[in-house]
């Protein structure tokens, strides 16, 4: 019976094809959250990744341990000289935090946008395809991390929490970045006030984050630290971002658009912090139109 | 028991499959070149030669079920993995039916599937735009860098774990 046999090959594909077409409609709109099955198989994964990493990254660190001894002795001479300067600096960052603490009181003010408490992560995979820019830390919903939060190295902003799992989460990098994840931020300059703009993309041929709508009469220098402004929902303030590289007029000449060059190393990341804002956020009803707007 | 170890091996190399990309030193796995380990696949298509059977199809329903478990760890994308896996198994599968089973054939199904499973994850993610390559820099910066990688872990695997699934497989046909 061949034509019998055709007709069920065909049945197979076709259906096949509508659980694709079903899956990919289902998995690729901005859910508010996994899955249950979805959070169940991350924590699975995430728990074997922890297990085997254990052993792989003890030997990992010693190798580095050991390259990093023969540099200590030039490093060390070059520290010393930082540290006279460092003293007079940290006197005065005591006498203005203190101020700033009396002037807040002053005005009935405890809570500021840039205070936030830190969620300590390891990041313990990376998505195998490229084309996804994301990897997975190992604290999750349990440990206080929600979707959307900024996650940051030492060195600066990295990106965000793209969804969180029962005890692993999964983080989108900047370098994923696209128009449905924008960041609110300031172009801090010496002397001026801040400039406002927002972190609308990745450049992927040169590695830069395009910051968008900044005025036309703003004024921005090669150098100057672009840092997010917590107006955006979630993310605090004084988060450093980048530096502005390369300054040009966007496609419409309306406003300009600023080329950012992240603080991050945004390739070889071991320890993250997951920023979880003090101040109190707010809950978009539909997470789908806050990202529209 | 046997037929576990299969999937303990897929397991395991799904996990490290994600390690890899941190572990490995970042400027190889981080240049211009985006290298994709294919791994589950490479040795999904080692069960397809020499563990199947004509009439069995234990190599496509892992393809399709580790599949899935790559598109929900890795991509967060449901079912692109597991279609793809799914058609470039049963068709080495098929393949495999018309040519006698040895190191040459099994490196060139490889290739082959390798290479169609990579063509076929950027048709359906050029669809859904998650990527805007042109097909001109998608062969020279994705295919063929992917292809080589995972011929030197084809070839690291093939010697390891020939022996074992012809066993394995003799096993289940006796029983």
């Amino acid at each position: 019976m061949p034509s019998l046999f055709r007709k069920r090959r065909l049945m197979v594909v076709l259906i096949g094809f509508i659980i694709l077409v079903a899956l990919i409609g289902f998995s690729i709109r901005d859910r508010a959250s996994l899955s249950t099955p979805e959070k169940f198989l991350q924590d699975t994964v995430g728990w074997m990744q922890t297990i085997i990493h254990k052993p792989i990254s003890v030997v990992d660190h010693t190798v580095d341990n050991i390259q990093d001894m023969f540099a200590i002795y030039e490093q060390n001479k070059v520290l010393k000289a930082r540290l006279s300067e460092y003293k007079g600096v940290i006197r005065e960052n005591q006498r203005l935090k203190s101020d700033n603490a009396d002037l807040r009181k002053t005005i009935d003010k405890s809570e500021a946008l840039k205070d936030y408490s830190p969620i300590q992560a390891t990041v313990i995979a990376r998505s195998s395809d490229r084309w996804f820019e994301q990897m997975t830390i190992n604290k999750g919903e349990e440990h206080g991390v929600k979707k959307d939060m900024a996650v940051m190295t030492s060195d600066g902003l990295v990106g965000k929490i793209k969804a969180a799992g029962a005890f692993h989460s999964t983080v989108q990098l900047l370098s994923g970045f696209d128009r449905s994840n924008k960041i609110s931020s300031w172009v801090v300059r010496e002397g001026k006030e801040e400039a406002f703009g927002l972190i609308e993309g990745y450049d992927d041929e040169s590695g830069r984050l395009l910051l968008e709508g900044i005025k036309l009469d703003e004024e921005l220098e090669k150098g100057d630290t672009v840092i997010s402004s917590g107006l955006g929902g979630v993310f605090p303030s004084d988060l450093r971002i980048g530096t502005v590289e390369e300054v040009v007029n966007d496609q419409f000449g309306l406003t300009k658009t600023a080329y950012v060059e992240p603080f991050a190393d945004l390739f070889d990341i071991n320890h993250v912090i997951v920023v979880d804002r003090a101040a109190e956020t707010i809950e978009p009803k539909n997470s789908s139109e806050d990202d529209d707007s | 028991m046997r037929r576990y170890f299969i999937a303990l091996i897929c397991l395991f190399l799904l996990v490290l499959q994600g390690m890899a990309m941190s572990l490995l030193p970042s400027n190889l796995v981080y240049s211009d070149l985006l290298m994709t380990p294919h791994w589950i696949l490479g040795f999904l298509i080692l069960i397809a030669i020499f563990y199947d059977r004509d009439d069995t199809y234990y190599s496509v329903w892992h393809a399709l079920l580790f599949g899935l478990l790559v598109d929900v760890v890795y991509t967060g994308v449901l079912g692109v993995y597991m279609v793809t896996y799914g058609i470039v198994t049963y068709i080495i599968h098929r393949l495999n039916q018309s040519v006698h089973a040895g190191l040459v054939s099994a490196s060139l199904l490889t290739i082959v599937g390798i290479a169609l499973a990579d063509t076929i994850l950027y048709i359906i993610y050029s669809f859904v735009s998650i990527t805007s390559m042109t097909w001109g820099n998608y062969a020279w910066l994705r295919l063929l860098p992917t292809l080589a990688a995972n011929m030197i872990f084809f070839i690291l695997l093939y010697p390891l774990v020939k022996d074992k699934i012809s066993s394995w497989s003799e096993d289940i046909n006796n029983a």
